[in-house]
């Protein structure tokens, strides 16, 4: 087993207040960009 | 008045029928055909392939929700398409034969104006040899019941681990071109942290077996990706990820038979290989139900209407990788000899894969086929559904509503563990889902800033905060719709 993960980026990542922020800040993001919109790609003559 | 068949009733089926219920007046009619009596939010199997969640809760019956909401159902599986009718029947239909109740086995001509094949994939099991799910301890997490199966056979041998037994877990693609690597990807992640929960996992080996050339391709060629104040490539964060739960990887592995606890593959070196397993969960390779359509005359055309899934307003032309487009991607998803049928979801036929083909030594072709599950599949069927409902508005056939997967944005939220203080989520957000190299030449074919990965606790409340949205949307609860796909 390699380390990958820090022991302070795990604590970030486990900590429920910054994850709670994340949590927030994640779900606006990803609104936005998965309903932000969808279009086409061609170009129309 | 418009009578609108939609075949299936998965993620893809459903939302259409949902929304046309919603626009639509009632004179118009809304059918729905499938052979499964119930919904099912199938990216919550992941959670019941671990013990963590009843498959009842990722499911509800179908029949009283659309009794009540006014969309007939019936419980029946497609067989054939006759988009021009027949020498009897004017109108066009498809024949359907029932699978419960009275009616079983009997055929009925169901004729539409408009037809939504939503039937998504079959799940091609027989495509491997020896992979059936339950047998040769290899499981499934596709559905609920294969997600139930899968929990009885990894909790046995949680058992047996505690008992000393050492192990072998063997998780990941089972065919050369398997795709939804996302779900063996999760499920990986899951039953690598259920070990430590149990106290076992210094008693079992793990290992990601996967036809992708590099890891975290997921069927989307990988991805450039944002991750914290970096830019990573998509298979820097997943090795980071394995390597720090001491799990091994196995890629380009074209799985080509299966024995009981023996995986037997190919890799890209053309060199016949095996892996031996106590326990292993592979997604299968997905096809199309094999169809068949006929014209007015009972001549065959099933040509006309699919090329193993259905052929819709894509770019078909075989091109070399070099040369793909993202232009080549559908935009309506509209057949294009019958322009009254559609196939949102992953029943359509994509115009090639999005990863860069790649053949073993010996010519196998060993790469991932191109996901369409989740939000692609909601979202295309919205636009569908809007299509159709505009051109019975307007009494003139209307497109406006356009979503091609290259101007298309898809999240990934991986569980990574269950738990509410001590779960874990690997959430990757891509835009767009096919890459798009001539607006984003510099950065891979996507957009950095809108294709990022995030790794903690809120990707595990995020995709728990998904499936009870997605289930509140599904059940068409007060204001369902305003809930995006």
């Amino acid at each position: 087993m390699t380390q990958r993960i820090s022991k302070y980026q795990r604590f970030k990542m486990m900590n429920p207040i910054i994850q709670f922020f994340k949590f927030i800040y994640l779900s606006i993001k990803i609104m936005v960009i998965v309903a932000g919109g969808h279009g086409g790609t061609r170009k129309i003559n | 008045m418009a009578k609108i068949v939609v075949l299936g009733a998965g993620i893809s089926g459903h939302v259409a029928a949902s929304h046309l219920r919603r626009k639509l007046p009632k004179e118009h009619e809304v059918v729905v055909v499938s052979p499964n009596s119930n919904y099912q939010w199938i990216p919550s199997n992941i959670w019941v392939g671990i013990g963590r969640m009843k498959s009842e809760k990722i499911l509800f019956p179908l029949a009283p929700l659309y009794k009540r909401k006014h969309i007939g159902y019936k419980q029946a599986k497609a067989v054939s398409f006759y988009p021009e009718g027949d020498q009897n029947e004017q109108k066009p239909y498809v024949l359907a034969e029932y699978v419960f109740g009275e009616q079983k086995g009997q055929q009925e001509k169901i004729t539409y104006d408009y037809l939504i094949n939503a039937t998504g994939p079959k799940l091609n099991f027989e495509a491997t040899e020896g992979l059936i799910p339950g047998k040769n301890k290899t499981y499934s997490v596709c559905t609920y019941t294969h997600a139930d199966h899968a929990w009885e056979g990894l909790k046995a041998l949680i058992e047996q681990m505690k008992q000393g037994k050492k192990a072998r877990i063997l998780i990941g693609t089972g065919h050369a071109k398997a795709t939804c690597q996302g779900a063996a990807f999760e499920y990986i992640l899951n039953v690598e942290e259920e070990l430590r929960k149990h106290k076992v996992r210094d008693m079992a080996e793990v290992t990601w077996i996967s036809n992708e050339y590099q890891l975290g391709d997921f069927g989307m060629d990988g991805m450039l990706l944002s991750y914290g104040s970096m830019t990573m490539k998509s298979h820097e964060m997943i090795e980071m990820i394995f390597e720090d739960r001491d799990i091994k990887w196995i890629l380009g592995a074209g799985v080509n038979k299966i024995e009981d606890g023996v995986a037997h593959y190919e890799n890209l070196e053309g060199e016949q290989k095996s892996e031996l397993y106590d326990f292993a969960m592979l997604i299968p390779s997905f096809s199309g139900h094999g169809f068949k359509a006929f014209n007015k005359n009972e001549n065959d055309i099933t040509e006309k209407l699919f090329k193993g899934f259905m052929i819709v307003d894509a770019n078909y032309t075989p091109k070399p990788y070099e040369e793909w487009s993202v232009q080549d991607w559908p935009e309506t998803y509209q057949n294009p000899t019958y322009k009254n049928i559609f196939a949102p979801g992953i029943a359509f036929a994509p115009p090639h894969s999005i990863s860069k083909p790649r053949k073993s030594k010996n010519g196998t072709e060993i790469f991932p086929a191109p996901p369409r599950t989740g939000m692609p599949s909601g979202i295309t069927a919205k636009l569908v559904a809007e299509n159709i409902i505009d051109t019975i508005k307007n009494g003139q056939e209307s497109l406006s509503h356009k979503g091609s997967m290259g101007n298309m944005g898809a999240a990934c939220i991986a569980s990574a563990g269950f738990g509410m203080t001590t779960g874990s989520g690997v959430s990757i957000t891509t835009y767009p889902i096919v890459p798009d190299y001539e607006k984003y030449p510099e950065t891979q074919g996507r957009k950095l800033g809108k294709t990022f990965g995030e790794i903690g606790l809120a990707g595990h409340w995020l995709k728990l905060a998904l499936h009870h949205a997605f289930i509140y949307k599904a059940k068409m609860r007060p204001f369902w719709w305003l809930i995006p796909e």
